[in-house]
């Protein structure tokens, strides 16, 4: 079977399920209606499984040949821009689907544990097929934004997972709150929707086309061109907001949507409240892969970002991280503890990718969903076996009746924590987990961003000073102009001896990469120090915020024997755990990251952009142009320094978090009240709630109840009063003027003069009060004006001539006046 | 079939007569069977609209009319007006949306003995069938004289059927839609007739005066002279004034910022059914007539009042969505999104590009399948609860399922949810107007865009206060749908998913006529 169908057919099965379920569901029942759902998932679970085996062993040239020759169907002209839709098919799809396909399949495994209880009821009403059925959707939704090759497709996706997200975070809609925070994922999501819109209608204008691939070449050669010569396309705007060019804001655009779905500050504030919906779902949809769709977005519009675009993004990513993570330290709900280390991995993905550190943010999409989504599950594990509690401080002790949730739990913990032996080799393998890996790379690139670049622009400043000329030349691109590569504006073999000179100086103490990329990196804004140390200072509290997640939930001594009694675990919840954490062992350095490397070859191959490698050696081998490696020189490696600086960051912060934790609440009860407002403030999640609440909710509805009057009142008031005025006009001439009707009226002049203003006013009156048994006279009166109608008709001549003495007599007179 | 489209549109008459004769029993029956038989018959005529139909000969616009029937039919002296009706790719959707529309509305119609205000059957229905009539003639006339007559044969039964089967306060929405509607129409007679005789000069002979709404787009001299800012009426330039007196009396009809506010009164107070035509069909009427009447023949005076109808547009989309926040009736609500949603429409149009009329268009027809099916959808809840009030309802999701799940559906389509119609509309739009060449097309489509936020607002703060939450007493025996109202909703639910699924085939029908309206347009 060919890749892309079998792809597409993954896609498509789940919606099958949708289909069947929604028609079906409810005479299938509890639990039948699962095992729809299940078999679907599965089918695309295998088809994927298919896919990727096969993939890893084609070849790299098999690949991009089989990524060129991917078919695409016509969809529609927007105008005369042809729209198609077809299958991205290349290594980053693979391994996306595959994540989403495993983990989804194994997320609907443990639904059928997680609802056979009473999680399926809402109002005491069993809604079993509807959770199957949303889930259906979702896989469905999500698949489709995975393979979408168009920028509307994948927007088109991106509203269905959001759909599916409204409707599973108001499972339990019977209760307000659920309900509050559907609406808020939506129309929080909605607010991102709105950039991302209008970055793709810069995208339809200045590119001409939604397709991803297209973009890029064409932004490639536009940017080209305006090196060169005059510039054209996106480069020609002038314009520019808050300082950022055409260009640029057509990438922060796009990242708009990004930052709704994947909860970036300051769109971060509906996520923990999703966690409102059943616990699966939360593990599926807002851990592990539609929050992580804003990352997969941004990968793959990686080659319309401008440096200026790239800059934001890191700078959101690097707040969303930070706050997130304090929060998170107050935290005493599991899920929300769980939610906002979710945001704030999220946000070193996002931060990865604005610095430019694409294969290592990918890298860690895919070890987070692994480990997330089990952190997840086993908080539901704990949560459904603790008769819905979700307070960590009414818990403690678990460790002995849920022993397998526990060591799950606990490995998820480490995961994310960042476990690992810096430097310690077993053969080839590394030692530490997936997270460890990943989150050193992004950290090492970040390194390389704040001290190695900003070095290399320095010994550059010579070949600046010679471009200069250049640089005045691209001065029109705008104020921001985004790549000022002073030595592609000279011809380019010229270029190219310069820069290999340059090169041959670089390799002993510089990145390195092709002369092109190396040019590109030399014009990267400097990124200031905090952008790094912030990560840094957030790599030592996640493992203390998790480490006490856990310490609180299975240790410790049992603090409320209600929820200790009632606390069991079963085998249909606790299989999908021990596979996903299976999955966090395997999904690391050895597995996923060539593969991440291998997709980063093709879609970061843009000689606008550059992506920076975290791991110099896979790069040789690769031989890959597209991006730039660290600089490995003694004493400028990033690795050795993070080694040391954030090695054992997971030590440490674990270790704090047991010995603030070991004797139960009292000693975080005594720090809790030596930071008091500090400590009040995360809780109250940094206010952001209340001032969204009072400024934006309450500014809209309170805008919308002032539109409602103006509309009753005035436009509504404007329009009865001119009714009235018609009304009072009509009795006048009617009554006053013409003829005496009664009493007190005055008629001056006579009846057959005033016959039509009679007429209209005993209409009037009459039809003020319709009636089904006047029809027949409403008829006449409507016969009679048609028969008035064709009078006047019939002499048409005598009004033509009317209307043309008014045309040329009044007309001219009035032009005249008019002295024009 | 030689003239079947002068049958089609006299069926619903035949009808009519029918209801008239036949015993008041039989009236809903009669009704229903002619409009399912007009719809039948319109179907039938997809054949030429189809890609590589008699339609797609790309001539030019008005080259490649189907279903000509020309025919003198009042001719005295030089005042000439012929019976002239015609199909292109941009009435020929609209037919089918009224005859499928008012189908559903009679079918909706059926409980009819069962309303509050159910006096004489028969005259509601035979009225029903002449408004059908007079749509469908109005969308079918290429005679400016014709379509006048239609636009108002349409008016007077739309007044008695919200008249005298309305709510409670039916007299004052009746009189006010009656009035606005006179008050456009006669600024519209003015600018036809100021229209024939000035078509006389233009080709230099007041005998070749004509009414012919295509001739007026096509016949270079009279384009030349309509769109020459030289030509002056009254004072002002020719062009611009018609421009506006027609616009006016359209844009009623939409209805437009200032002039909306007869339709919340007029939606209220009519019958479910009536309210599914109202917005369904008639409000396309209006927006119908800018395509087909302003924008070709007065392209000059479209590009001088782009800004001011563009502003209109938005004002529309923000403040129909601002409003309906403030609602608290259910069925006021929808009114305010129809508002909402034909701003779309009239930004699409204002703008003059193709992308800016494909949406306007696809808006038009997504509009008109997705508003009845809300229309409808309150409709259904108004015969089990017998109020409106937003904030009694709640958990009709749990003692409904099946209504739920379909209203669902139907608001998502209204919010212009991806993979529903209102998406597509919306998204052409929107990049349309970013698009066009207008210095303050970019903000528009800014601040357009900005209303998609408040639709999703009002829309789910509305679904949260009708149909989530706990489920209440007194609506727990509430029946599900029945199978007759699943049978009127899932033809438009499936409209709704086919046109957001594959729009290509919605487009198919009208892009070619849009773009022959477009190089008229430019042409100029």
């Amino acid at each position: 079977m060919q890749y892309q169908t079998a792809l597409a057919l993954g896609v498509v099965v789940p919606l099958a399920s949708f289909f069947f379920l929604a028609l079906f569901g409810p005479r299938l029942g509890k639990p039948k209606s699962s095992y729809v759902a299940l078999l679907a998932i599965g089918i695309s679970c295998a088809l994927s499984t298919y896919v990727l085996v096969n993939w890893l062993k084609l070849s790299t040239p098999e690949r991009t040949e089989l990524t060129a020759s991917a078919y695409r169907f016509d969809w529609g002209t927007l105008g005369s821009m042809p729209l198609t839709v077809g299958v991205k098919l290349d290594s980053l799809t693979v391994i996306m689907y595959f994540m989403v396909t495993f983990i989804a399949f194994w997320i609907h495994f443990f639904s059928i544990g997680y609802m056979e209880g009473h999680s399926d009821e809402v109002d005491h009403v069993s809604k079993y097929h509807r959770f199957f059925t949303y889930l259906s959707l979702f896989c469905f939704s999500m698949l489709g934004l995975v393979v979408s090759s168009s920028l509307l497709f994948l927007f088109i996706f991106w509203e269905l997972v959001g759909l599916c997200s409204y409707l599973l975070i108001g499972f339990y809609f019977d209760r307000k709150y659920a309900s509050n925070a559907a609406i808020k994922a939506f129309i929080t999501n909605r607010v991102g929707d709105f950039g991302f819109i209008l970055g793709m209608a810069l995208v339809a204008l200045y590119l001409n086309t939604l397709d991803l691939d297209l973009a890029a070449a064409r932004f490639a050669e536009q940017f080209h061109k305006s090196a060169e010569g005059p510039a054209v396309g996106i480069f020609a705007n002038s314009y520019t907001l808050f300082g950022f060019s055409v260009a640029s804001l057509m990438g922060i655009g796009l990242f708009c949507g990004a930052m709704g779905k994947s909860a970036q500050f300051p769109l971060h504030v509906w996520l923990p409240d999703a966690m409102a919906g059943p616990t699966p779902v939360s593990a599926l949809i807002h851990a592990a892969t539609m929050v992580a769709a804003g990352v997969y977005l941004v990968a793959r519009i990686f080659r319309l970002l401008t440096p200026e675009a790239q800059f934001f993004i890191a700078c959101i990513g690097c707040i969303t991280l930070t706050i997130t993570a304090l929060i998170a330290i107050v935290q005493t709900d599991i899920k929300k503890v769980l939610a906002y280390s979710t945001l704030s991995q999220l946000g070193y993905m996002i931060f990865g990718m604005g610095m430019g550190a694409w294969v290592a943010a990918l890298f860690h999409l895919m070890t987070h969903a692994f480990f997330k989504a089990m952190l997840f599950l086993g908080s539901g594990q704990v949560i459904e076996g603790c008769h819905h509690e979700q307070d960590m401080r009414k818990m403690g002790g678990l460790r002995k009746k849920m022993p397998v949730t526990c060591w799950t739990f606990f490995i998820g913990v480490l995961a994310i924590a960042g476990f690992g032996l810096p430097g310690v080799e077993i053969g080839h393998v590394k030692l530490g987990l997936g997270g460890f890996f990943s989150k050193d790379e992004i950290l090492a690139v970040a390194y390389e961003r704040a001290f190695n670049i900003p070095e290399l622009k320095k010994t550059d400043a010579a070949a600046d000073d010679a471009g200069e000329h250049a640089d005045a030349s691209n001065a029109n691109m705008g104020v921001a102009s985004p790549f000022r590569l002073a030595s592609d504006n000279q011809p380019a073999q010229h270029a190219e001896t310069e820069h290999s000179e340059h090169d041959a100086h670089a390799h002993g103490d510089h990145a390195q990469g092709t002369p092109q990329k190396m040019a590109i990196a030399a014009k990267l804004p400097a990124i200031p120090k905090w952008m790094f140390f912030f990560p840094i200072a957030i790599a030592y509290i996640t493992p203390f915020y998790m480490m006490r997640c856990w310490w609180m939930t299975f240790c410790g001594k049992p603090r409320d024997h209600h929820v200790y009694d009632h606390a069991h675990e079963s085998w249909k919840m606790f299989l999908p755990l021990v596979i996903l954490a299976g999955g966090t062992f395997f999904s690391s350095y050895q597995m996923f990251r060539p593969l991440i490397h291998d997709a980063a070859v093709i879609a970061t191959d843009s000689s606008t952009v550059v992506a920076i490698d975290g791991e110099a050696h896979v790069l040789a081998e690769a031989g890959g142009g597209t991006m730039i490696m660290l600089n490995h020189a003694p004493g400028k490696n990033p690795h050795d320094w993070l080694k040391m600086g954030v090695g054992f960051s997971w030590l440490i912060g674990m270790g704090f978090a047991v010995l603030v934790y070991l004797r139960g609440l009292g000693l975080a009860d005594k720090l809790k009240r030596m930071f008091g407002p500090i400590h009040t403030a995360l809780e109250q999640k940094l206010y952001f709630d209340h001032v969204y609440d009072a400024v934006l909710v309450g500014g809209t509805v309170t805008f919308g109840f002032v539109c409602g009057l103006f509309d009753k009142i005035v436009v509504d008031g404007i329009v009865n009063m001119t009714a009235l005025l018609g009304k009072f006009v009509g009795v006048f001439t009617g009554r006053q003027l013409d003829m005496p009707v009664k009493r007190g009226d005055w008629g001056i002049v006579d009846a057959i003069a005033n016959g039509l203003a009679q007429t209209m006013l005993d209409i009037g009156s009459e039809i003020r009060r319709p009636q089904s048994g006047r029809i027949r006279m409403y008829v006449m009166i409507t016969a009679g004006s048609a028969a008035v109608a064709l009078l006047v008709v019939l002499n048409y001549h005598r009004l033509a001539d009317g209307l043309q003495w008014l045309m040329s007599n009044v007309g001219t007179r009035v032009l005249a006046a008019n002295g024009s | 079939m030689e003239h079947i489209l002068t049958w089609l549109i006299f069926l619903p008459l035949i009808g009519m007569v029918a209801v008239l004769i036949a015993p008041s029993s039989m009236a809903r029956g009669i009704a229903w069977m002619t409009t399912f038989i007009t719809f039948l018959v319109s179907c039938t005529m997809f054949g030429p609209f189809l890609p590589g139909g008699a339609a797609w000969t790309g001539d030019g616009y008005g080259k490649a009319m189907q279903f000509v029937h020309q025919t003198p039919w009042i001719h005295v002296g030089n005042f000439h007006i012929n019976w002239h009706v015609g199909l292109d790719g941009l009435s020929f959707p609209l037919i089918i949306l009224t005859t499928l529309i008012t189908w559903l509305s009679a079918w909706a119609s059926w409980n009819f003995d069962h309303w509050t205000n159910n006096k004489g059957a028969k005259g509601f229905f035979a009225l029903f069938l002449l408004l059908e009539t007079g749509v469908l003639g109005t969308f079918a006339s290429l005679d400016f004289f014709l379509f006048y007559i239609f636009w108002e044969v349409m008016l007077l039964p739309m007044y008695f059927l919200i008249g005298v089967w309305g709510g409670p306060r039916k007299e004052y929405a009746a009189i006010k839609f009656f009035l606005y509607t006179l008050a456009g129409s006669v600024l519209m007679l003015v600018a036809l007739i100021a229209m024939y005789f000035a078509s006389g000069t233009a080709m230099g002979d007041p005998g070749n005066s004509t009414f012919n709404i295509i001739d007026y787009a096509i016949n270079a001299k009279i384009h030349d002279y309509f769109n020459d800012t030289t030509t002056k009426f009254l004072g002002w330039t020719f062009g611009r004034a018609m421009f506006v007196m027609l616009f006016i009396g359209f844009m009623i009809k939409v209805p437009l910022f200032p002039t909306h506010t007869w339709l919340p009164d007029a939606h209220v107070e009519a019958p479910t059914p009536i309210s599914m035509i109202l917005a369904g069909v008639l409000l396309k009427l209006g927006a119908y007539g800018f395509l087909r009447v302003c924008y070709p023949i007065f392209p000059e005076a479209g590009k001088w009042a782009a800004y001011a109808v563009a502003t209109l547009g938005v004002i529309n989309i923000v403040y129909g969505a601002f409003c309906c926040l403030a609602q608290t009736d259910f069925k006021r609500l929808v009114a305010y999104s129809s508002i909402s949603h034909m701003g779309y429409v009239v930004l699409g149009t204002a703008i003059m590009t193709d992308v800016g009329f494909q949406g306007a268009m696809f808006q038009i027809l997504a509009h008109g399948v997705s508003s009845p099916m809300c229309f409808f959808l309150v409709g259904v809840i108004y015969d089990r609860a017998h109020h409106r009030d937003l904030n009694r309802f709640g958990g009709l999701w749990l003692a409904m399922p099946k209504y739920g799940s379909l209203a669902t559906l139907g608001f998502f389509a209204s919010l212009g949810l991806p993979a529903l119609c209102g998406f597509i509309g919306e998204i052409w739009v929107l990049l349309g107007t970013f698009n066009a060449g207008f210095p303050w097309a970019k903000p528009m489509a800014v601040i357009a865009a900005f209303g998609a936020i408040l639709t999703a607002a009002y829309i789910l703060w509305m679904i949260q206060r009708v149909y989530l939450g706990k489920k209440q007493e007194q609506y727990a025996d509430f029946p599900d749908v029945t199978a007759r109202e699943t049978a009127i909703l899932i033809p438009m639910a499936a409209l709704a998913i086919f046109m957001g699924v594959l729009p290509k085939y919605t487009f198919d029908l009208m892009n070619g006529t849009l773009s022959d309206i477009i190089k008229v347009i430019q042409g100029s």
